[in-house]
């Protein structure tokens, strides 16, 4: 391999990709509080008319933060972390400095369209599916472009062998481009619509009652793994060792983990059937799937715990790492929680109740957000070549949003318990004990928890996009790349 | 380390008895699904807590050391230490339990979910057999009122006076709009023996001192006009022994055959329960229904 | 060790991709046919209750609503009879939903009246105090999509081969006509409603969101 330490990594489309990541992370999170504010005050659902009630801002929730935030964030770090473990800039290929523009333009187009015609009521109902067909297409042009660029950088690589960050990502492209063609296969209705007047947006599923719901609920379950699973376990592989400076604990545990999680992970999708119409043995293999998955989640997790091994000391003095542990940790909580869920018996109760949503922002507040924080932090010293504007607060942030999280997960996790026993409960005279508006009236206080924790997280976010935006106008500036650990102002 | 391990106990405490306290009105122990539920939830904590202490004590005392592989990405090197034991043979050891559970545990095609459902069913009738085979009335009016409060207050509201004119007020026989609208359009749909009420049983004036009498409770002086209700309804209103509606008040004839066939009126349309509720739930609402008229 | 593979990405993808893609075929494609056999008596949806659907999925009434009675005495007693694979036969999308912050309203047609939904879709709270249901009154003034419900229910007889204009089955015909049908059923449900501008505008042969909403809530039973 030649020495090339003169090589210039070309940042353009990460800073792109970090705006719009702290952009959608915005909005979506915005929404997410609304949302969570509703349902504790519903008063609130009126405000905008049509357009602002609970089931129109949901789906804008959900796209807003997984494919506006999570995936702005995965594609600014995997144009950063594939340039620089591939040992290649973008700069030396115009036309990858193409693909990867088109990427950026369209795939921003795209979400901005998605706020709109969600909010139009333009939607298919199927969850983390919901866009039209329209930008489905939409969709796969920038996907394909993602992978234009990806296998063109790996292509152009100086190091022979690809480090375990990019295993991930390749995963995410790959998975997600056929789960994402076989659940959107939809038929646009005006294209047989005889002669009436239809609407040129709406469409039809392939697919009718079950199987339309075996396929979604594979693709759904897999979306979680291969949008806030696999590619934020790529960032950590990366970002948790380059920041901290130590060596990946073990290349055997990454190596079964990797290959663990992608055999074991799209077998498990049946947990979000169980006790449906589906075949029972289908539900059962979806059960006892997501057991076995605990173990090649908690590998990674494992992996980088100990990849910390002795370095105490960086836990409580870099806010930065400390966002990584916690993510690690809150990983590991998410994919117990979820195994457990998918018990049939666990099922029986935790289905249909609010610790579901519980269970998912374990993940992807505690996991996927901070992670995606966490690596921009990172990234910011290196892309815009100042120190970061302010360590405390960082500090602030990393504090007001754990709370957040905490209010969270144990509000929802109460008032999931409390309202999927208070379904199954019966009187002494073998009638149902609670009414439903019963087992609405009694989550009230948990709703408004909820909601404030939430508020927090937000409130979380505000302070780390000026933190971004002070370090990329007013940081002081460094003369020299930082090798490790990221320098901030205190 | 000692303070993390007290700070992890508490928490799970915490959650645990914050979940049992909440939960604790629906709770019944006697269903396992319950008592499942509450060891899991304990274990995802439990476990998650204990797991990550181990290693946050590693972190705290271990130093790192191993073997490097060639390569370097970056900066970043990779150990080549083996994998954590522990970790391995859970891992093998979760594999072995999958197959068994498929294979042998809950062969797929032996275990059915509507087999494990109608098991659950014989089980919970046998549990109630003894209330619902000689109920009290006290126990009826108590299980009446339960069923009322899931099945009718959605649309009579949890007083039963019917939300504003949404629906039928049951603490109150008729109002006088519904009766003249009876009068007038005639009705045909509870299944009384006497079959069809037939329309224009009176009119103008006599329709008017009819309906006053019947929306009043029938109280003092039969109107002349109503010996034409009589005739079918019977000299009290009570309709004859059930060959008619009671116009009087409610009985349980009358919520039955309500509750069976539906009705439509001039307020709405009440839906027909033929079928969602057993026999002795029906007996059981009726007797609620007319008892609380009879605290009026 | 396992480096030669990862030296070597392009195969790497190609055996990655295996891994992740035959799962999926594993699991789903053995109870594909079987699976969308409808049960007896199940029957398309009408071009009205079609529109109402497309309401439904419009407003997202599945974020809060699930459509699936699982096998279990507390929700048979609470519900209704269970739901079975082939009642959902001609579902495009199936509407299961993955959470009840609202009750499931798989057979809410059995228990609930054309009258009962009119007061509570205009305000939750007057029927139901202390429900976190938003109000649609929107509902009352926007008018249903009739022709896309045609579009919709014409792709699925001509693509999917569901079986309207059979015996025994929906009627659908030409555009003017089920335009015409649906109108006839709009008025029966309009006669069962008591608001006025709905009711004038279903005379006028307009047809709004709410009564093609409620045409479909009644379907579901
Ligand atoms: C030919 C027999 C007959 C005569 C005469 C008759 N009724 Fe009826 N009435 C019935 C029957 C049968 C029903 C039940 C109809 C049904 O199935 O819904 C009924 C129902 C009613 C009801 C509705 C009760 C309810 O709760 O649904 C009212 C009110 C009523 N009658 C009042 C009158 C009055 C007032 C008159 C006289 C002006 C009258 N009826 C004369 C047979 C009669
Ligand atoms: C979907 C709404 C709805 C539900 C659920 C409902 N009802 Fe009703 N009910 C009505 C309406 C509307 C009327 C008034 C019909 C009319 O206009 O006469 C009514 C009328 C009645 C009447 C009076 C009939 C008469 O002739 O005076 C009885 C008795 C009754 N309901 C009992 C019940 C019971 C018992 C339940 C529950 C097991 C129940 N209802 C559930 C809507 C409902
Ligand atoms: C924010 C959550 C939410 C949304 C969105 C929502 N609902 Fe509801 N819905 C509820 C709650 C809570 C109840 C139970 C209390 C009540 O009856 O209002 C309910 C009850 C109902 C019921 C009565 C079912 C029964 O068995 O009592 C119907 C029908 C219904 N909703 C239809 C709809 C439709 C149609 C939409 C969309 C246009 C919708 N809901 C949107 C929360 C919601
Ligand atoms: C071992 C790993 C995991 C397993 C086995 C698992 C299992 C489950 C189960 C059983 C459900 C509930 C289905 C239901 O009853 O409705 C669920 C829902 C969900 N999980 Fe997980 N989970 C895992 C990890 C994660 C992680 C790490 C995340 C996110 C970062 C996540 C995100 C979600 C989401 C978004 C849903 C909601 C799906 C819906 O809309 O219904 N899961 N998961
Ligand atoms: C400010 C922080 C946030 C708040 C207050 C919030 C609030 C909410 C609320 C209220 C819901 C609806 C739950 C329901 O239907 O009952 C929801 C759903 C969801 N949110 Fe968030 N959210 C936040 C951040 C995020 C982030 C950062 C992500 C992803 C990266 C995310 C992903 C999801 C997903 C996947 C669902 C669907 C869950 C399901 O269907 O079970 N949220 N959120
Ligand atoms: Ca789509
Ligand atoms: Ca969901
Ligand atoms: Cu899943």
């Amino acid at each position: 391999m030649q020495s090339n330490a003169q090589l210039e990594y070309d940042y353009s489309i990460v800073k792109a990709f970090t705006f719009a990541t702290i952009l959608f992370g915005i909005i979506g999170m915005l929404v997410g509080v609304i949302l969570s504010f509703q349902l504790a005050f519903p008063e609130l659902n009126n405000l905008a008319g049509e357009y602002g009630t609970f089931g129109r801002l949901r789906p804008l929730h959900t796209n807003g933060v997984a494919f506006g935030f999570t995936l702005s964030g995965i594609f600014a770090t995997w144009y950063y972390v594939g340039q620089r473990t591939l040992k290649m800039s973008l700069n030396e290929s115009k036309f990858l400095m193409t693909v990867a523009k088109l990427h950026f333009g369209l795939y921003f187009i795209t979400i901005l369209l998605a706020v709109v015609t969600f909010l139009m009521g333009f939607t298919t109902s199927k969850e983390y599916a919901e866009l039209e067909w329209p930008l489905d297409l939409l969709v796969v042009v920038w996907w394909v472009l993602w992978g234009v660029a990806m296998f063109g950088m790996i292509g152009m690589r100086r190091e022979r062998t690809i480090y375990v960050a990019i295993w991930y990502y390749m995963s995410s492209f790959l998975a997600i481009a056929m789960l994402y063609l076989f659940n959107n296969m939809e038929v646009p209705t005006f294209l047989w619509s005889g002669d009436a007047p239809s609407s040129l947006m709406h469409s039809v599923s392939m697919y009718a009652g079950s199987n339309d719901a075996s396929v979604q609920w594979w693709y759904g379950h897999n979306a979680v793994a291969f949008v806030f699973t696999a590619p934020i376990i790529g960032m950590i592989y990366y970002f948790l060792p380059k920041e901290s400076g130590q060596n990946i604990f073990s290349y055997k545990l990454s190596l079964l983990s990797f290959w663990g999680l992608m055999f074991v992970y799209l077998w498990a999708g049946g947990h979000h059937l169980l006790y449906s119409t589906v075949p029972d043995w289908m539900q059962t293999m979806g059960s006892t799937m997501s057991v076995v998955l605990i173990l090649p989640s908690w590998g990674s997790a494992i992996n980088m715990l100990l990849t910390m091994k002795g370095e105490w000391q960086q836990l409580q003095t870099s806010p930065l790492i400390k966002f990584m542990i916690l993510a690690s940790t809150f990983y590991m909580l998410s994919t117990i929680e979820g195994p457990i869920q998918a018990i049939k018996s666990v099922n029986a109760i935790a289905h249909f109740t609010d610790w579901i949503p519980g269970h998912v922002h374990d993940g992807v507040l505690g996991w996927v957000g901070f992670m995606t924080m966490a690596s921009l932090f990172h990234m910011a010293p290196r892309m815009f070549k100042r120190e970061i504007y302010s360590k405390s607060l960082m500090e602030t942030q990393f504090w007001l949003q754990t709370v957040g999280i905490v209010f969270y997960f144990t509000s929802m996790w109460i008032a999931g318990i409390t309202q999927g026993m208070m379904w199954r409960a019966y009187d002494e005279y073998g009638s149902l004990l609670y009414s439903f508006i019963d087992t609405v009236e009694v989550l009230h206080p948990y709703y408004t928890i909820r909601a404030v924790g939430g508020l927090f997280y937000l409130v979380g976010f505000f302070i780390f996009a000026y933190n971004i935006y002070k370090t990329a106008t007013a940081g002081r500036v460094l003369d020299k790349e930082p090798a490790n650990a990221s320098p901030m102002a205190s | 380390m000692k303070k993390m391990v007290i700070g992890g106990i508490i928490l799970i405490v915490a959650l645990m008895a914050g979940t049992y306290f909440v939960a604790g009105d629906a709770f019944q122990s006697d269903d396992y699904i319950n008592t499942l539920t509450m060891i899991g939830a304990l274990a995802i904590i439990a476990i998650t807590i204990f797991t990550v202490l181990k290693y946050v004590n590693q972190i705290k005392n271990d130093t790192a050391s191993g073997e490097l592989v060639d390569e370097n990405w970056d900066g970043i090197g990779e150990y080549t230490n083996a994998i954590p034991s522990g970790w391995g043979i859970i891992f093998i050891g979760t594999i072995i339990w999958m197959f068994w559970y498929f294979f042998v545990g809950y062969p797929t095609n032996q275990f059915s979910q509507i087999g494990q459902y109608n098991e659950e069913v014989l089980e919970n009738n046998a549990k109630f057999k003894s209330v619902w085979e000689n109920p009290t009335d006290e126990t009826l009016k108590a299980m009446g009122e339960s069923v009322f409060l899931v099945q009718c207050a959605p649309c009579h509201g949890v007083d039963a006076e019917g939300i504003n004119g949404k629906a039928q007020n049951l603490t109150h026989r008729m109002s006088k709009e519904q009766v003249l609208s009876v009068i007038q359009n005639g009705q045909q749909k509870l299944g009384y023996p006497m079959g069809a009420m037939p329309p224009m049983m009176a009119q103008g004036a006599d329709a008017e001192a009819i309906a006053t009498y019947i929306a009043g409770g029938m109280k003092g002086e039969a109107p002349v006009a109503f010996a034409a209700c009589a005739s079918c309804h019977g000299a009290d209103g009570k309709g004859m022994n059930g060959m008619s509606p009671n116009i009087a008040e409610y009985d349980e004839k009358l919520v039955t055959k309500v509750l069976e066939h539906g009705k439509k009126g001039v307020i709405g349309t009440m839906p027909s329960f033929k079928g969602r509720l057993n026999p002795t739930q029906e007996k059981a609402v009726a007797s609620f229904l007319t008892s609380i008229k009879a605290g009026e | 060790m396992f480096h030669w593979l990862e030296q070597k990405p392009f195969f790497f993808a190609v055996v990655l991709f295996l891994t992740v893609a035959f799962a999926g075929f594993v699991t789903i494609v053995p109870d594909f046919a079987k699976q969308s056999q409808p049960t007896v008596g199940t029957k398309p949806y009408t071009v009205l209750e079609l529109a109402g659907r497309q309401v439904y999925i419009k407003d997202s009434c599945n974020a809060c609503h699930s459509q699936l009675i699982r096998p279990f005495k507390s929700e048979t007693d609470r519900y209704g009879m269970y739901s079975l694979s082939g009642e959902y036969a001609y579902d495009r999308p199936f509407l299961w939903g993955s959470k009840r912050a609202g009750p499931d309203l798989m057979r809410v047609g059995n228990y609930r009246t054309t009258d009962w939904h009119e007061n509570h879709m205009m305000n939750p709270s007057d029927v139901v105090p202390g429900t976190v249901m938003p109000k649609y009154p929107h509902q009352f003034t926007n008018m249903a999509d009739l022709a896309t419900a045609y579009a919709n229910a014409n792709t699925q007889k001509e693509l999917f081969g569901v079986p309207y204009d059979t015996d025994g089955m929906p009627k659908l015909g030409s555009w003017a006509e089920a335009e015409a049908q649906a109108k006839e059923d709009a008025k029966l449900i309009a006669s069962d409603m008591k608001n006025q501008s709905v009711k004038d505008a279903v005379a006028n042969g307009q047809v709004p969101e709410i009564v093609a909403l409620i045409a479909y809530l009644n379907s579901l039973k």
